[in-house]
């Protein structure tokens, strides 16, 4: 193969010579390669010079045996059958050889011929009144050669034609399998819109099968809706060959769906737009969550603005409170006491009593708005995350309460507590009020016990306990525990404003975690929380 | 000689402190002021008070909430004041709010004391005021002296 093309790029064809070689352009139109291997009877494979002994050796057996031929019928039947058998040996090696070789039976053949059969015989003397005979013969014999020349010509290009055809239909089978196999929705529409493959995801999507959706113009099937004029569309797809975006396009059962399309252009030989392929995606259940999240978070931000409007007015409330509601308490209280001293003689023990209670009231008043006042700025305040040493953090609670264990015997029971990610100040807050509790409600024992310690730690989370055997309470009214101003017991038995308990459930719940509790009846009570640790810690 | 600029706007609150004051024979000695626009005319000698005799208070007990002019500007105006940033100012207040005092106290406030609603409490919180401001410190040079 090599070595043959090397041979026809040298202009030496061993089939086409030189002066035919611009008729064998002429006459095809297949490329030049697929023409070398043509030309070349024997195949590609022969070697070229045993292609050529082939090839003369044809050309030589036909000229001996046409002059035998002639010769013999000459002898014994009948005279001037020379000239077609001569004729008859040119066509045979132009059939089945080369032109080459049918040229050098034509050649021979003159000679035979002026040799054997024309006058003088045995000579090579040609007389001027036989010149025409030759020249017609040669004529005609080498439009036989041409002839046959174009016939196994247009033979191979039909033969190349087929092959080429075949293998197209082959790798157009293969695509067409395996662009049904795929899970996307492909199909391919001619430049009119008519729907000229139609794969099996399209069938999927839309509902109607390969031979329904054919021949149908795709935007009518489908009632198509562009988001941009078609002609823009278009414009695009011609210009860059391509086009994405998302279209609005029925099912069978008529359901309107999203997609997402992507158009492909196919250009012809000639580079003229052919087909477009169009892939679609169904975001149809895409663009509903999106609309959903949009939706919602419309929602979120309509809400953190009235949550962030409300925590201004409280804010503005509780500064009200703080100064306004304080002032006239503390009048209240002082010229009640000023009326105290100043009528101390004069009035009766009933009154003094009611004078008594008076101040306790004014009093009591003062620390439930000081209380409440605490309780919602620890819903406001912004929390100081830190690196916080619980263990510490509980000496120094159990020393802020050292004022309400003097002179009592408590028996303190401290386990290991891990370190922990979290705002300090609230974090002691709560230890201080679950210490100050456990104290408070072991008034009555002998001995009180109080045990701190860590009940589990896992990650991300710990759970921390304070367990006393104080007077305890009965769990049916554990959910009213950690309500703002909801107390268990009297005042009288026990004093409180019942704001401690939701001040530790309001900082435990901004540190992620929860808090209940466990009890009976003069049987202890038992605190549980737990803190998980904040965001943006990674230890 | 008057010592203590008591500024309040509030005539309750104004007897109570008064009357806590009279415990140590100090209530003779507090100018009332009953707005902050009040107070600085005292301090500068002006407005109703342009004819006092000049020298600035031992104390100044200021409320917050005011009329016109409120505490916090008035502190900010004393303690800017060449002339006036000596004087010490014992904010009185009803608020715990941590915002107001946070920002006296970056003002240069010398006290911050939120009014106990329990009568003692706040008589012995005037009482320890005023005897330690107009009696136990030494006031900067310049203020009025004890008689």
């Amino acid at each position: 193969m090599t070595i043959l093309r090397r041979r026809s790029d040298s202009g030496v064809s061993p089939s086409c010579p030189a002066p035919h070689r611009r008729k064998c352009a002429k006459l095809t139109c297949v490329n030049l390669e697929v023409r070398a291997e043509a030309m070349e009877p024997w195949g590609p494979q022969s070697p070229p010079t045993l292609a050529a002994i082939q090839n003369y050796g044809l050309a030589v057996l036909a000229v001996s045996m046409a002059v035998a031929g002639a010769l013999l019928l000459d002898r014994f039947f009948a005279r001037d059958v020379e000239v077609p058998l001569f004729l008859f040996a040119v066509a045979v090696t132009a059939w089945y050889g080369t032109v080459r070789a049918a040229l050098l039976v034509l050649i021979l053949s003159c000679i035979s011929f002026d040799f054997f059969f024309v006058q003088p015989l045995h000579t090579l003397y040609i007389s001027g009144s036989d010149l025409p005979y030759f020249v017609i013969f040669a004529s005609f014999a080498s439009l036989v050669t041409w002839f046959s020349a174009i016939r196994r010509r247009v033979e191979e290009q039909l033969r190349q034609a087929r092959d080429t055809l075949q293998i197209e239909v082959a790798e157009r089978t293969q695509q067409a399998s395996l662009l049904n196999l795929t899970h996307d929705t492909i199909f391919v529409r001619d430049m009119s819109g008519v729907i000229t493959y139609w794969n099996k995801g399209a069938q999927e999507m839309y509902g109607w099968t390969a031979a329904e959706a054919m021949g149908k113009r795709s935007h009518e099937l489908l009632k198509t809706a562009y988001p941009a004029p078609i002609e823009e569309i278009r414009g695009e797809l011609l210009a860059s060959g391509r086009w994405e975006g998302e279209l609005e396009k029925s099912r069978a059962d008529g359901t309107r769906i999203a997609v997402a399309s992507r158009w492909s252009l196919r250009r012809d030989d000639d580079g003229q737009p052919s087909a477009v392929m169009e892939t679609n995606n169904d975001i149809t259940e895409h663009k509903r969550r999106e609309q959903e999240i949009r939706t919602l978070n419309g929602e979120l931000g309509r809400r953190t603005t009235e949550l962030e409007a409300t925590n201004k007015e409280l804010e503005a409330f509780a500064y009200s409170i703080s100064h306004d509601l304080r002032a006239p308490l503390r009048h209240m209280a002082g010229f009640t006491e000023l009326l105290q001293k100043s009528t101390a003689s004069t009035l009766n023990e009933k009154s003094q009593r009611y004078i008594k209670m008076i101040l306790e009231s004014a009093k009591r008043m003062g620390t439930l708005i000081d209380d409440l006042l605490g309780f919602s700025r620890i819903s406001r305040a912004e929390a100081h995350e830190a690196q916080v040493n619980l263990d510490q953090l509980v000496q120094e609670a159990i020393s802020e309460i050292r004022q309400e264990t003097d002179g009592r015997e408590v028996v303190w029971t401290i386990g290991a507590l891990p370190a922990w990610h979290g705002d300090r100040s609230m974090l002691r807050l709560v230890f201080v009020n679950l210490i100050s509790n456990a104290v408070k409600f072991t008034r009555t024992r002998p001995q009180a016990e109080i045990e701190i310690g860590c009940k589990e730690q896992r990650r991300g989370q710990v759970i921390l306990f304070v367990r006393d055997n104080g007077v305890g309470f009965d769990m049916k009214y554990a959910n009213k525990l950690f309500g703002v101003f909801q107390r268990l017991h009297s005042a009288e038995a026990f004093e409180g404003t019942g704001i401690g308990l939701a001040t530790v459930q309001r900082i435990v719940h901004r540190h992620g975690g929860k808090v209940w509790a466990e009890g009976q009846v003069e049987q202890g009570a038992t605190f549980y929380f737990s803190l998980s640790k904040l965001q943006g810690d990674n230890s | 000689m008057r010592r203590i600029l008591l500024v309040e706007d509030d005539p309750k609150d104004v007897e109570l402190t008064l009357t806590a004051l009279e415990e140590y024979n100090l209530a003779n000695e507090v100018v009332l002021a009953r707005d902050g626009a009040e107070a600085l005319d005292y301090l500068y000698c002006r407005g109703d008070f342009a004819g006092r005799s000049t020298g600035n208070p031992a104390v100044l007990l200021l409320d917050l909430k005011l009329p016109k002019v409120d505490g916090l500007e008035v502190l900010h105006q004393v303690k800017t004041d060449e002339t006036l940033k000596m004087i010490p100012v014992v904010v009185l207040t009803s608020s715990r709010e941590e915002k107001d005092m946070v920002a006296s106290y970056k003002l240069g406030v010398n006290a911050y004391v939120v009014k106990p609603v329990d009568f003692h409490e706040f008589v012995n919180a005037i009482k320890e005021l005023g005897m330690f401001w107009a009696i136990i410190n030494e006031p900067p040079p310049g203020s009025l002296k004890k008689k």
